[in-house]
């Protein structure tokens, strides 16, 4: 069966203070494909993130969900994305339970408990932690709790910014286990990150942005992952 | 809708489990509750008070014995104000003014006995009313509760959260406004019962309530305006204690003072002193032979045909004493009625600023509401003295009418002269029954309208100022 494409940038420039942050930015990701964006500090990661959540509007170019621009319609392309930013936007004084009640309703996402506690389940989180408030959680924690969010909410689209950032390793590897059994599952994900490794670990493509600009491009073949060296050097040397 | 009460139903449960906001929000029930419970028993055990001691001053007087009617008009009478239902919520100018006035002949005598002088009720507390503390309190209370519930969000970045999963910002505003309006709704419950218990008369109870209801509301919106403006909960305490301070502390005084200013009030001391100097164009009503009456003896001869006022069918001391009180009492109300004219004229530009906070608009509507403004006070002041002119003119009728002159000159040296100017005291009947009530309710209500106007503009202003504050949600800082 022949995949859709769910996320687009076609030839997509964003200028934020007078200054162009992404320029003339163009690719695709097909559902159920990891798609890594790869790039320093500046880079515009996160910038082409908040394009496609219609938080930013595009100078040129387009950024595109299922084929709706953000910018014309960007309630409708939120509907569809599940978004995890670098840090897990969550309330610290409601519980994971409650946390994730509570983002439901808004959606108006009907989940039974069972559900809910599938959704822990998949995502790892100790039994004894989900009564707890999460301002006694770590960060590793704190993501669990948005992915099972994201899981219930049945979005199609993941998007996640900098997701592994101040993870631990063992946190890292069941993230990173995570995303493939989402992905495989028909879940589209758009990774930013500046963490080689872990992009490479997880992601079918990687692109590298470096000022806004998609310099170089990496795929993964169905015997190997991408090569870490070949990006790394590529990262590092300024291709 | 339903989606912004899941998010005013989180709102609540983030208060509930912080221990600030529970705190707060449970001492200002307790203060507001105890305010309203010690200002209403305090109330209603005066008006108890009054009421039966205004009884008690008519039967004191129409008992007093038989004697000469003057002795009668240097007696006096005590007249009482009896305070409104609504008095019991906002005392207004009651507290201050003076709720006792003693009426006697030549006299008019300042009103007297301001509870927030006198006694036991005397210090800072003693203004500490449940309008005083809607007013100025509650507006403090919202803020210390209310001054994160959008900031926090932004500065937590959980509105991002919330509207990449399908929230519009609108609804969040809107929950969150939902959620302190609920807040302060639990707070006006005790003004509520308080209405509840204290006025009869709903469409005045209901114009008292829905006047602090509005005034709520703004403070509300506010709160949430600022809060959807603000990037950091610290940026958005700190502009609106600076918003409370200038609405509710400075812009009021600023205005009070500018008004006291513009016209002057003279002090009674400078006033009884003019009044004294323009007495003396008047004769002493205790001489009948001060030249100043030789017009009215030299009229009342030509009328009844006599050569010397011992052969007049009349008192002629009693008739001097009629024509002094009327000469004295039109000099006495003119000087009262410019010091009236004067405080009305800076009620009305203290009024006339209410532009410019909503904490004016509300005091000056409040009073009107509850009849307790300066205006109820002067008619009070001005019904009393009508009261006092005519008993004190119905005595001097009684003097003029029911002794002879010559007997009324003699009474001193005779004591057959004296038994004989002795009245009965049949006559102290001419006092009037003097019952003190504020304006109809429709008359207050009517007066309410501009305030009504002013306030619903404050809650327009406000609303638009949240949600243009809501379109930017979330703030993108960072690519």
């Amino acid at each position: 069966m022949k995949k859709i494409t769910t996320i687009e940038a076609e030839n997509l420039s964003i200028t934020r203070a007078k200054k162009v942050v992404v320029k003339n930015l163009s690719f695709a990701v097909k559902q159920g494909e990891v798609f890594g964006l790869l790039g320093g500090n500046g880079a515009g990661k996160s910038t082409t993130l908040l394009a496609f959540l219609g938080f930013l509007t595009s100078t040129e170019g387009a950024a595109r969900i299922n084929g709706v621009e953000a910018d014309v319609d960007p309630a409708a392309t939120r509907r569809a994305i599940a978004y995890l930013p670098e840090s897990a936007n969550l309330y610290p004084h409601l519980s994971a339970r409650e946390n994730i009640n509570y983002f439901l309703s808004l959606a108006k996402v009907k989940s039974s408990a069972d559900d809910i506690e599938m959704a822990l389940n998949q995502v790892s989180l100790a039994e004894e932690a989900r009564d707890q408030r999460l301002s006694s959680y770590s960060k590793g924690m704190r993501q669990k709790v948005a992915i099972a969010v994201a899981i219930l909410r049945q979005a199609p689209i993941l998007f996640l910014d900098e997701p592994t950032s101040g993870l631990d390793p063992v946190a890292i590897d069941e993230f990173n286990r995570l995303i493939t059994k989402l992905a495989k599952s028909g879940t589209t994900v758009l990774m930013v990150t500046h963490d080689v490794y872990g992009a490479c670990q997880v992601a079918d493509r990687i692109g590298l942005l470096r000022r806004g600009e998609l310099v170089g491009m990496f795929e993964a073949t169905n015997d190997a992952r991408i090569s870490v060296d070949e990006v790394h050097q590529a990262f590092a040397s300024g291709a | 809708m339903k989606t912004a009460i899941t998010i005013a139903a989180q709102e609540w449960r983030y208060w509930s489990r912080t221990k600030l906001a529970s705190a707060v929000a449970l001492l200002a029930f307790i203060l507001i509750c105890t305010s309203v419970f010690a200002t209403f028993s305090q109330v209603a055990k005066e008006k108890d008070t009054r009421e039966t001691l205004q009884i008690k001053a008519e039967e004191t007087f129409r008992d007093q014995p038989a004697r000469h009617p003057h002795r009668m008009v240097h007696y006096g009478h005590y007249v009482f104000r009896t305070p409104t239902s609504l008095a019991a919520l906002d005392p207004g100018v009651d507290p201050f003014t003076g709720t006792v006035m003693f009426l006697e002949g030549h006299r008019q005598n300042s009103a007297t006995f301001s509870p927030s002088y006198d006694g036991a009720q005397a210090g800072p507390f003693s203004r500490l009313t449940p309008a005083l503390t809607y007013q100025l309190l509650l507006p403090l209370v919202l803020i210390v509760m209310g001054f994160g519930v959008v900031a926090r969000e932004r500065e937590a970045a959980t509105d991002r959260q919330l509207v990449t999963s399908g929230i519009s910002p609108i609804s969040i505003w809107l929950g969150k406004t939902l959620a302190l309006g609920s807040v302060a709704f639990l707070l006006l419950l005790p003004m509520l019962a308080g209405v509840a218990l204290s006025e009869s008369n709903w469409s005045i109870g209901l114009g008292f309530f829905a006047l602090y209801f509005f005034y709520v509301l703004v403070w509300v919106l506010i709160i949430t305006a600022v809060s959807t403006w603000s990037q950091r909960t610290s940026v958005s305490l700190l502009i609106l204690l600076s918003i409370w301070l200038i609405l509710c502390v400075l812009l009021p005084r600023l205005v009070a003072g500018a008004a006291a200013t513009a016209i002057p009030d003279t002090s009674q001391i400078e006033t009884d002193m003019d009044v004294i100097m323009a007495l003396r164009s008047v004769g002493d009503g205790h001489n009948s032979r001060d030249p100043a009456f030789d017009r009215l003896k030299a009229n009342l001869l030509q009328e009844y045909g006599v050569k010397r006022v011992e052969d007049l069918p009349i008192n002629f001391r009693g008739a001097v004493a009629q024509a002094a009180e009327a000469d004295l009492t039109a000099i006495l109300n003119e000087y009262a009625d410019k010091r009236i004219a004067g405080q009305r004229v800076q009620t009305q530009l203290v009024k006339s600023y209410e532009f410019v906070s909503p904490f004016i608009a509300l005091q000056s509507a409040s009073m009107v509401a509850a009849g307790t403004d300066a205006r109820t006070h002067h008619r009070f002041l001005r019904e009393a003295e009508a009261v006092r002119f005519q008993f004190v003119q119905d005595l001097n009728k009684v003097h003029e009418h029911k002794m002879a002159y010559v007997d009324d000159i003699n009474r001193n040296r005779d004591t057959d002269a004296a038994r004989r100017t002795r009245v009965d005291s049949e006559n102290w009947r001419v006092l009037r029954d003097f019952r003190f009530n504020a304006d109809p309710a429709d008359t207050r209500l009517e007066r309410l309208f501009s305030s009504y106007a002013v306030i619903l503009i404050w809650l327009m202003v406000f609303a638009i100022a949240g949600l243009l504050g809501a379109r930017r949600l979330p703030e993108v800082n960072h690519g």
